[in-house]
């Protein structure tokens, strides 16, 4: 009976009525304009970057020499050569963090921040109902569990996408203060089929910023599940970003000796690897990588939904 | 009349323990409705499943003639409820609260809103947030919320828990006038037989899950009763009392006669003492009678 819309008007009421929120919008802006004036305090002007974009070529050069290294890593400096040699021949200055489109690229490291905000939220989404008792207001009114719970999650997403949207204006507006925007028009090099072309810019920061956000959903939607099994807002919490910050560093070392370290899903949550860096594990691809955050995503969802949907609201 | 509320051998198992076992009963239009049990009868069990809270292991619930299980959207938007405590959005206003709950109905205007803020008497401190209310403004509140969809069932758990004698008697007859007036079936809960007694209309007493018996107020007082005659003097009347009826079975007490008499008998009875020169200053129904009747049902057991 109740529309989608007005649950979801509801959940966004209940997460920017609240102080919290605005405290953690609050530190997401002052993230980003301080990050700014950090780099814009402490960084060093190169005086010949053509001297050492050529230096850099011939420790490239040296390194290819040598047989023995895997196809992988020859591939990727192979790469980062021909680019090299693009800049040099076409007056293309490579991208310093002291620059408006640098500092866009930089600012994508805050993400993490905005993952971990957002793991907040959605942790408490469905617990924070639990604990205040309110579930049983909220699921005795014409609207199925499924709805409510779809309405959640959708706001989940959309605090997600706001945080990150803000992010991306605040680090483009203290960028364009402390750095200028002189440098706007400048192109990316992206190396497709063995040629350098010059791309979009922008296009390149979009994507940065989308590469990154496989994490932010994945935990996002595991703090939601969290969230709905055990009905625990700290656990949920908890869990989720241990899992953010040490899930990757386990990930790594397991990677290390077993083969089947793929199927760890921090393994292919950075898909950024695929574009310009190797992966974890020889043999992984990028579709690999998106089949399996597939699978883990419909399974969180799965359990998520079975839960919410059977369980019975008792004291 | 057909009921508006329906529980049909309505059983609960959680485990292997079974919690409800096989109740019905029927709620009409224009009745308060009591559940009348022990802590941990399961009345609030009950009421979950009335709710949609709970599954239900077999039977059904119906709301005008609508399975709770098969349609639950159809069948609660007639239904208006608090669930033990009135626990609302602290964060928010009063007033946020109710919009909230508003925009999970169709139909529910801005001026119905303002309507039931006016009934439940909270429009001074609406657009206050929730946290700073007292507990009487939160059932306040909580009662606005159940009745903001216009619904024909109002359901409600302990609603005088926590509430001073002056709230307890205001929902009271607020409760009765929505019933008379609104011809609302309304449900209350409770564990305290007196107030059971000056609520409802009905109700149903149940233990250990099951349901003892369902009894009619009107019903019972109307049946033989122990009244207490507050006389003077208390020897004569008595001997009158005798002369009038020897089958009545008499008692003397501190303030008075105590006689075990049908109900329909006690203003003859009256009559009768005033006529000869007795002076009556009061006669009370002992709902003592009931009390021991309930105990009785309930072998006694924890009441409290």
């Amino acid at each position: 009976m109740s529309n989608l819309f007005s649950l979801i008007q509801n959940e966004n009421m209940k997460i920017y009525r609240r102080f919290g929120t605005w405290v953690m919008i609050g530190l997401l802006v002052l993230a980003s304009v301080t990050g700014a004036i950090i780099i814009k305090a402490t960084h060093k002007e190169t005086n010949d970057w053509k001297a050492e974009v050529a230096a850099d070529s011939n420790n490239i050069r040296k390194i290819l020499k040598d047989n023995n290294i895997p196809k992988i890593q020859k591939d990727h400096l192979q790469k980062q050569l021909t680019i090299n040699e693009y800049r040099l021949k076409h007056d293309v200055k490579p991208m310093e963090s002291n620059t408006f489109w640098g500092y866009l690229i930089n600012s994508a490291d805050i993400i993490s921040l905005v993952t971990l905000f957002t793991i907040i939220v959605a942790a408490g989404s469905v617990a924070s109902e639990f604990s205040w008792g309110t579930i049983k207001m909220l699921l005795i009114r014409p609207a199925s569990r499924a709805k409510i719970l779809l309405s959640k999650y959708i706001t989940v997403l959309m605090f997600a996408v706001s945080m990150l949207a803000l992010l991306l204006m605040i680090s483009a507006a203290s960028g364009a203060l402390l750095f200028g925007v002189e440098t706007i028009r400048e192109p990316y090099l992206a190396y497709q089929n063995g040629a350098v072309v010059e791309t979009s810019m922008l296009a390149h920061v979009l994507q940065v910023y989308a590469l990154n956000c496989a994490d932010l959903v994945m935990l996002a939607t595991f703090a939601f599940m969290i969230s709905t099994v055990f009905r625990n807002q700290s656990l949920a919490i908890g869990l989720a970003t241990f899992s953010l910050f040490i899930g990757p560093q386990i990930t790594y070392f397991l990677s290390l000796k077993f083969d089947w370290a793929k199927y760890i899903l921090f393994a292919n949550t950075d898909l950024a690897q695929y574009i310009d860096g190797m992966p974890l594990v020889k043999g992984m691809t990028m579709p690999f990588s998106l089949a399996v955050l597939l699978v883990y995503f419909v399974a969180f969802n799965a359990v998520t939904w079975w839960t919410f949907q059977k369980r019975d609201v008792a004291a | 009349m057909k009921p508006i509320l329906q529980l049909k051998h309505v059983r609960k198992d959680i485990g292997k323990k079974t919690i409800i076992h096989d109740l019905s009963l029927d709620v009409f239009a224009g009745e308060v409705f009591g559940l009348l049990g022990p802590n941990g009868a399961g009345k609030t069990t009950t009421i979950r499943m009335i709710v949609g809270l709970m599954g239900i292991t077999s039977g059904e619930v119906l709301v005008n003639g609508v399975s709770v299980t098969r349609d639950f959207e159809k069948a609660i938007q007639h239904v208006g409820a608090i669930v033990e405590n009135p626990e609302m959005y602290k964060f928010l206003t009063g007033y946020q609260n109710l919009v909230h709950y508003a925009r999970m109905t169709k139909g529910v205007t801005k001026e119905r809103i303002e309507e039931v803020v006016r009934l439940v008497g909270l429009e001074h401190r609406i657009h206050d947030k929730v946290k700073t209310y007292s507990l009487g403004m939160r059932q306040r509140l909580g009662l606005a919320q159940a009745l903001l969809h216009r619904p024909s069932v109002l359901i409600l758990d302990e609603p005088t828990n926590g509430l001073d004698p002056a709230g307890i008697r205001e929902i009271r007859d607020y409760l009765r006038k929505l019933a008379r007036e609104e011809r609302l079936a309304v449900v209350v809960s409770s564990h305290l037989l007196a107030e059971m007694e000056m609520m409802c209309d009905r109700f149903a007493i149940i233990q250990h899950g099951k349901l003892v018996t369902i009894e009619s107020v009107q019903e019972l007082s109307q049946q033989t009763e122990k009244v207490l005659f507050i006389v003077e003097p208390k020897e004569k009347a008595a001997q009158m009392v005798k002369a009038h009826d020897p089958h009545l079975d008499i008692r003397l007490v501190d303030q008075g006669l105590e006689v075990t008499i049908d109900y329909k008998d006690i203003p003859r009875l009256n009559a009768m003492l005033v006529a000869e020169g007795i002076n009556v200053y009061g006669i009370h129904v002992l709902a003592k009678s009931l009390e021991e009747r309930f105990l009785e049902m309930t072998e006694g057991n924890e009441i409290v």
